[in-house]
């Protein structure tokens, strides 16, 4: 039968103090299907996920969700009454144990007792019984610590559906994932639905949307716009609707003339700094023009994160190969060498190591930037704030003062922060790890506006990117790695994504 | 009206501590009919917080940067029996009367002694790698050891003349006025300067009165204190281990706010690896903590071997428990990067507070230990109730 509802939004509002987060919600989804959820940060997404898995229980917010023919009512902080209902939510991180295996991980909490005591064996069986179920390639004796990432993320799934779970929610399941690990997901995601799990699909990702969903809900301001069979949708029409603009373009082009060659890396080979005998670099050689946008593509693993921070200085031993900053062969020891040398680096993941996120925006800013205002006896505060304003403002963060913490900012404003504090230092080099991961398709824009901006006014960009068509929509020209090699350098003009996704894999 | 509210709601951990800490007092007075607040109580109420709380000052950096040292107290300890050693027995025999220089040489040896202990654990904690709780846990097992071979297990006399002065000594009550005087004019010199500095860099001031107001309230206290202190009949001034805690208090508050050092000390316990990749120095800056630490321990162990006029085998015995919970009510979070110095003086004058208190009230010493740990308890968990219901609303 066509209509069976599983889940039925009617009305649903909910307010906080000032502000609204979802306002008359409606739409509805079927058993079975994948449905994608799509809208910027702050449209409501996470507040409608909260409503399901009883973060907001039944009462604090208005209208009805009818789940399973029944009125969903989850009692205050019953986050476990969710699960028993059988809706299951993956959340963006991670929240596994590293130091426990699988089967400890899925059991988190509900292990099976028997006379006071833990009973392993069936522990052990009902974790393969699971992952055979939904046919994940893992073993329930594994250590978390030891499995890749998408090996992390599926047993992040299996924990979330080790109670029969009918509804599974996935929140930007793939932020941390490369491409090939992505493809791994998807098929995963399939086989849940052949089994009839019903999936909400929530990521900033738009091709996902068209390569997995059966329809898609876009929230806006806390409003449903539309909810559409994705066959009928466009990635033009999906931002559209999001952004409630006509967005003639995700990339900005550009108006650059990369200049002359000023930085340039040979058959560089580097050894991780904790086991010296294991190689992460094996021979990386590319070049850099001034004004000059390099992407660096490469899945997971491939050594992009590494040779970027080993050029920083602050994360492999160099053991083999040149680095020339304008002609001159350099060493960098450390990130300060780095910096005073021109060099920045806009890290990944900016909430682990880009921000001190208890700080304010200007100390934030500051942080690398304090031998500029500073004797040793005292730190000039109001050139501190003169310095810090100038660039906040050049980068358009919005934020009430500088003197906020930086964990009250939006993903986009934080990134830009992040942003800032590398720009103050003046640096001829920018590297930029994966800059836009986990941030709304408005905020995306601006930061690529702004690159642009910067390889105009002569700084060479280096950008990581897991998203092929970021890589290819912003660069210049794109280097690809593959398994700590740098295994080709394209002009973006005549590359594909094809041609890169040869070339990381190792086929070409 | 709705400013004020809001600047209430930002400070509450401040005012929370404040209020504590004016409660403690008033039940106190209201126990003992008054006897708190006379001059003689208040003069020593302060000189007794002192030791602990110059440790304080350097465990509040410590702890903001997610460590913590359990050796302060037998550290302190340490010192005090080693100046003690100087004193009784060797600068008679080396400067004969020369209580003066005898005084001054033991004042070096008690701070080399701190620092180079401070050194040599930051040494092992910044660049070794070993957790500080387990380095400073170590320590204090041997500074123990180390007590006891220094003592033999005896008494060792340190109330020699000019020494003993250092923690049971007056500054004149005269000079006391100038010395009030100088750092009030100091205070308004500051403000003033400070809002000079702002007007030339073109950003908004706050309203003069705002600044007044507060340079007068700071004023007040100063002089209400020195007021009290000059009016103890027997030994009118401010004691001089009072003295230098303000100093202490005074320039680590500077350092903690106006410094790289500083700056560098909060970001850490903020975000270790975001501070790190901003290419700062970690190790360096951990290692000079633990340095700073030694010599305020080394400080405090001079003060404390000079105001007991001994030294002993149990020295500084649980002084470590007073320091780190003065800095924990004062508002340093043992998560990190949150922590003041001011926090910590209050947080330690609170410790001292009860112990004064309790014992005027003839308490036994267990109930002392027992008050001082529900109080501990009770402030982090008012802070946690506080922080839940600010951030909802």
């Amino acid at each position: 039968m066509s209509e069976d509802i599983i889940l039925d939004f009617q009305n649903v509002t909910k307010t906080f103090p000032g502000v609204t987060a979802l306002s008359d919600v409606s739409f509805t989804v079927r058993r079975g299907e994948i449905h994608g959820l799509c809208g910027e940060n702050g449209a409501g997404k996470s507040t409608l996920m909260k409503i399901l898995s009883g973060v907001y229980p039944s009462g604090t917010y208005e209208g009805k969700v009818i789940y399973d023919g029944k009125e969903l009512k989850l009692e205050s902080s019953a986050i476990h009454q969710a699960v028993e209902e059988g809706i299951a939510i993956v959340y963006q991180e991670l929240t596994l144990v590293p130091t426990m295996t699988v089967g400890e991980n899925i059991f988190l909490g509900k292990e099976p007792v028997e006379r006071r005591s833990i009973n392993w064996d069936k522990l052990y069986s009902d974790t393969q019984t699971i992952l055979t179920k939904y046919k994940l390639d893992i073993l329930p004796q594994d250590v978390v610590r030891d499995l890749g990432v998408s090996k992390m993320q599926m047993t992040e799934i299996a924990k979330a559906l080790s109670e029969n779970a009918k509804v599974l929610i996935l929140d930007e399941p793939t932020s941390a994932l490369a491409a090939a690990e992505i493809d791994k997901l998807m098929e995963i995601l399939r086989g849940l639905k052949e089994l009839g799990v019903t999936c909400l699909y929530i990521t900033h990702k738009m091709d996902e949307f068209f390569r997995i969903t059966d329809n898609v809900t876009v929230l806006r301001d806390g409003k449903v716009v539309t909810t559409q069979p994705t066959k009928d949708l466009t990635p033009e029409k999906l931002v559209a609707y999001m952004v409630g603009r006509e967005m003639k373009e995700r990339f900005p082009k550009g108006n650059r003339q990369p200049g002359d060659v000023i930085f340039e890396v040979q058959d560089l080979h580097a050894a991780d700094p904790n086991k010296e005998d294991r190689e992460v670099l094996k021979g990386v050689t590319f070049d850099l023009r001034k004004g000059e946008i390099l992407g660096i593509a490469g899945l997971m693993g491939s050594g992009r994160t590494e040779l970027v921070m080993s050029i920083f200085g602050e994360y492999a031993k160099i053991t083999k190969g040149h680095i020339k900053l304008e002609g001159q062969e350099i060493k960098i020891k450390n990130g300060h060498d780095a910096m005073q040398k021109g060099i920045s680096l806009v890290p990944e993941d900016r909430k682990r190591y880009g921000l001190v996120l208890i700080q304010s925006i200007l100390k934030n800013i500051s942080l690398p930037n304090l031998d500029r205002f500073a004797s040793f006896m005292r730190i000039e505060q109001n050139a501190e704030v003169v310095e810090s304003l100038r660039i906040a403002k050049e980068l358009a963060i919005k934020a009430p003062s500088l003197h906020v913490a930086a964990e009250t900012l939006s993903g986009g404003n934080q990134q830009k922060v992040v942003i800032a504090k590398w720009l103050l230092s003046g640096p001829k080099i920018l590297i930029m790890d994966d800059p836009t991961r986990g941030i709304d398709v408005g905020a995306k824009y601006e930061i690529y506006k702004l690159m642009n901006d910067l390889a105009e006014q002569g700084i060479s960009v280096i950008m990581i990117s897991s998203e092929l068509e970021e890589v290819l929509g912003m660069s210049d020209r794109v280097m690809v790695m593959c398994q700590g090699r740098s295994n080709g350098l394209l002009k973006t003009a005549e590359a594909t994504q094809e041609k890169i996704m040869a070339l990381a894999t190792g086929i070409a | 009206m709705n400013n004020l509210a809001q600047a209430f709601r930002k400070n509450i951990q401040t005012y929370t501590i404040i209020i504590a800490l004016i409660v403690i007092w008033i039940i106190f007075a209201v126990a003992t009919q008054g006897g708190y607040l006379t001059p003689q109580n208040i003069s020593n109420l302060f000189r007794q917080m002192s030791v602990t709380s110059i440790m304080a000052a350097g465990m509040v950096l410590v702890i903001v940067t997610g460590g913590i040292d359990l050796s302060v107290g037998r550290l302190a300890g340490f010192v005090s029996v080693v100046v003690a050693f100087f004193q009784a027995s060797r600068w008679n025999t080396v400067f004969p009367n020369q209580p003066a220089v005898a005084a001054l040489l033991s004042v070096l040896i008690g701070l080399g002694v701190g620092t180079v202990w401070g050194m040599g654990q930051g040494y092992i904690i910044a660049y070794l790698r070993v957790p500080a709780f387990i380095v400073t846990l170590g320590s204090m097992f041997i500074l123990q050891g180390l007590i006891l071979l220094q003592t033999e297990g005896k008494t060792i006399p340190a109330n020699q003349p000019i020494f003993s002065e250092i923690g049971q000594g007056y500054l004149p009550a005269t000079l006391g006025w100038i010395l009030t005087l100088t750092v009030i004019a100091l205070l308004f010199f500051t403000t003033f300067r400070g809002r000079r500095n702002k007007q030339k860099y073109g950003f908004p001031l706050p309203p003069l009165v705002q600044d007044v107001m507060k340079a007068v309230f700071f004023s007040a206290l100063i002089v209400i204190y020195v007021a009290l202190v000059n009016s103890y009949k027997v030994a009118p001034g401010i004691p001089y281990p009072v003295l230098l805690l303000g100093a202490v208090a005074a320039v680590m508050t500077y350092v903690t706010n106006n410094t790289r050092f500083g700056r560098y000390s909060y970001a850490i316990g903020g975000n270790r690896e975001a501070t790190r990749l901003s290419g700062i120095n970690i190790r360096k800056n951990i290692f000079l903590i633990f340095a700073l630490m030694g010599f305020l321990s080394g400080l405090a162990g001079i003060v404390l071997a000079s105001y007991v006029g001994y030294g002993t085998i149990g020295a500084g015995g649980g002084y470590e428990l007073d320091v780190i919970a003065g800095a924990i009510l004062g508002g340093t979070s043992t998560m990190g990067g949150v922590g003041t110095i001011p926090g910590a003086m209050i947080g330690g004058l609170i410790m001292a507070s009860l112990s004064t208190g309790l014992q005027m009230l003839n308490a036994p010493p267990a109930t002392t230990y027992v008050v001082k740990g529900v109080v501990l308890i009770l402030a982090v968990l008012l802070d946690v109730y506080f922080k839940k219901t600010s951030s909802k609303a």
